[in-house]
């Protein structure tokens, strides 16, 4: 029999008591647990969404209201600058975002390297409803949407063709091969799409020469959206040298605005973090207690061990193995409470987000509660082996 | 052999001093059994934690086969109790939680010993409690803890037994088993020393010492009349 074989004997047969003394580890870990989890799935959450927007950057006329005043007479305000942009404005757009990308990879290849999806967008009545008609370049946008599914039929082919959203379909009581009239302008179902859960759901997708010569906008188009095809790609670059170069637009990365939302993900997270390691500090002293009951409650058994011949050394060692299976347990319920919570709270936070479990948390999760259980039986462990035994003996 | 010279323990400061034990002296040969006997207070027991270095002195020297142990560090004590002094006490201070045989195992696994189990199992049966090696202290009764005790005292095949009123929770019969597995231990040359105050218990020892107030007054030489 060993010294550890002693403990893990002794501990088996007071499997309450070591419940007990890891309790406080176990709300620790719990609440950490839950925390991380929660916030790595809301933070997959909005990756998501990102990814599921498609573009990197948006390109959009730039428009801005003008305040017009009179001394202190206001007279309203006035929309200065176009609401399209000219297609001719593509090939240069193109430039700076592929030259951006060869820059930041440092890559030669002289082929296109972003999508540039241009979209015009059209208010129009079809039988009577109201829907928003999207011209797109077929091609490009099917790069950019890569999630779309053609529920019916087939994707966009020829000018004279038209793929419809989901509800939309719906809505209109549209079957593949019925004819549309768009603005005078007659189009052939080709397809409807699979629900993508986004406004697309609602739209009208025509290829964008035919929307541009249905509504009389030839070589306009609404905004350009791009896609950088790469996570590391200096989207932010690209947007502000467009807008250096080309007057008359407005380039905005999506990170802008993916970073103000993570940026309050961040916020929130710091403050449940902040909270969970003060649960855990409290949680730490809660071992304190309970390993200091325990060497009192043992001061008996601490007198005999010493009396057949252990030494302070081993006293501590015992306490010791003690702590690290009181720790290994603490951080194994901990890991499963604060997964099990994650999976309760997660969707109340974030509405209705799949909360996973995270293996990587596991072994640190044991780690962090057993380093926490050892430090915590420091000192009762020191007290332990400072007892004498005819003490012990007397103090019955 | 151990020696006691003039050796006073002192508890409490003031006016709340209590001399416990007053000048006392006293000789251990390798093979005595000696008996201390005396009313309550008297510093029976005191005396035997001395002997054990279990408690510090006041004044004097304890002198273990030529070296003295009265001021040793706890390092230096615990060799002293892993190979040379044992104990047995009077509420046998069994460990509740382990069975009779890691009772036993004990004092083999603070010394370092790995796989001794058939060694503990053949000190048990030394006390006749092989049967009895997987039960508990709270399956046995006070007779058969007692003798686990012993057993668990003679794992580290000690040169000197203390014993603490060993038959004092015991009824007549069980305590002269006790005392017959002492004498036979005593037979093999090992020295005991044992605190009680029962007349009938203490006449089976070599040689009687009699405290009262923290002195001795009287020592009985049971086998050859009163040395005094």
């Amino acid at each position: 029999m060993k010294l550890y074989q002693l403990v893990v004997k002794d501990v088996t047969r007071r499997k309450k008591r070591v419940l007990y003394a890891s309790l406080g580890v176990v709300i620790g870990i719990t609440t950490i647990i839950a925390v991380l989890t929660i916030a790595l799935a809301g933070q997959t959450n909005i990756y998501g969404q990102l990814e599921k927007y498609g573009a990197n950057l948006i390109v959009m006329p730039a428009i801005s209201d003008i305040d017009i005043g009179l001394g202190g007479l206001s007279l309203g305000t006035l929309a200065v600058g176009e609401n399209y942009i000219s297609e001719d404005k593509l090939p240069e757009i193109r430039q700076i975002a592929d030259g951006k990308i060869r820059e930041a990879l440092n890559i030669e290849d002289e082929g296109d390297i972003a999508t540039i999806a241009p979209k015009l967008y059209m208010n129009t009545k079809v039988n009577g409803t109201s829907v928003i008609v999207v011209g797109v370049d077929p091609q490009e946008e099917r790069q950019l949407k890569i999630w779309w599914r053609v529920s019916q039929g087939k994707y966009l082919e020829a000018p004279d063709e038209a793929l419809v959203g989901a509800i939309a379909a719906e809505l209109l009581r549209l079957n593949v091969g019925d004819k549309i009239t768009l603005n005078g302008r007659e189009v052939t179902i080709a397809g409807i799409l699979e629900e993508t859960g986004s406004n697309e759901d609602y739209q009208v997708f025509v290829p964008i020469e035919t929307a541009q010569e249905a509504f009389d906008k030839e070589g306009l188009v609404s905004s350009i959206d791009i896609r950088a095809l790469c996570n590391a790609c200096p989207t932010s670059d690209i947007a502000s040298a467009i807008n250096e170069n080309m007057p008359g637009v407005r380039a905005v990365a999506v990170k802008q605005i993916a970073e103000t939302e993570m940026g309050m993900l961040e916020k929130v997270s710091k403050f449940l973090f902040a909270l969970a390691a003060i649960t855990l500090a409290v949680g730490c002293f809660g071992v304190v207690n309970t390993m200091t009951t325990s060497v009192h409650e043992r001061i008996k058994d601490i007198g005999i061990m010493k009396a057949v011949g252990a030494s302070r050394n081993q006293i501590m060692k015992i306490f010791f193995y003690e702590a690290i299976i009181v720790g290994v347990a603490g951080g194994l319920l901990g890991y499963v409470a604060g997964t099990l919570l994650a999976y309760i709270v997660g969707p109340l936070i974030f509405g209705g987000v799949a909360v996973t479990y995270v293996p990587q948390y596991f072994l640190p999760s044991l780690a962090l509660a057993t380093f926490i259980a050892v430090i915590a039986s420091v000192y009762p462990a020191f007290r332990a082996s400072k007892i004498k035994v005819a003490d012990s003996f007397r103090s019955l | 052999m151990l020696e006691i010279k003039n050796i006073s323990k002192v508890y409490g400061k003031g006016t709340a001093k209590v001399v416990a034990l007053n000048n006392v002296s006293l000789l251990v040969n390798d093979g005595d059994f000696i008996a201390v006997m005396g009313p309550s207070g008297s510093g029976k027991s005191t005396l035997l934690n001395i002997i054990g270095g279990l408690d510090h002195i006041s004044s004097g020297e304890v002198i273990l086969d030529g070296k003295r142990i009265d001021s040793l560090d706890e390092n230096a004590l615990v060799d002293i109790r892993r190979g040379k002094i044992a104990y047995v006490f009077q509420q046998y201070h069994l460990i509740s939680s382990l069975t009779a045989l890691e009772n036993v195992l004990l004092p083999l696994t603070f010394c370092g010993a790995n796989k001794k189990d058939q060694k503990a199992l053949d000190i048990l049966k030394r006390v006749r409690l092989e049967k009895r090696a997987e039960h508990k202290p709270s399956q046995l009764s006070g007779g058969e803890q007692q003798r686990v005790a012993i057993a668990r005292a003679l794992a580290n095949d000690p040169s000197l037994i203390l014993a603490d009123e060993p038959t004092g929770n015991m009824d007549r019969k069980t305590g002269k088993e006790i005392l017959a597995l002492f004498e036979q231990l005593n037979r093999e040359g090992r020295s005991i020393v044992m605190v009680t105050h029962d007349p009938e218990i203490a006449g089976y020892a070599k040689e009687i010492v009699v405290l009262q107030d923290g002195q001795i007054v009287d020592k009985i030489n049971q086998e050859g009349g009163n040395k005094c």
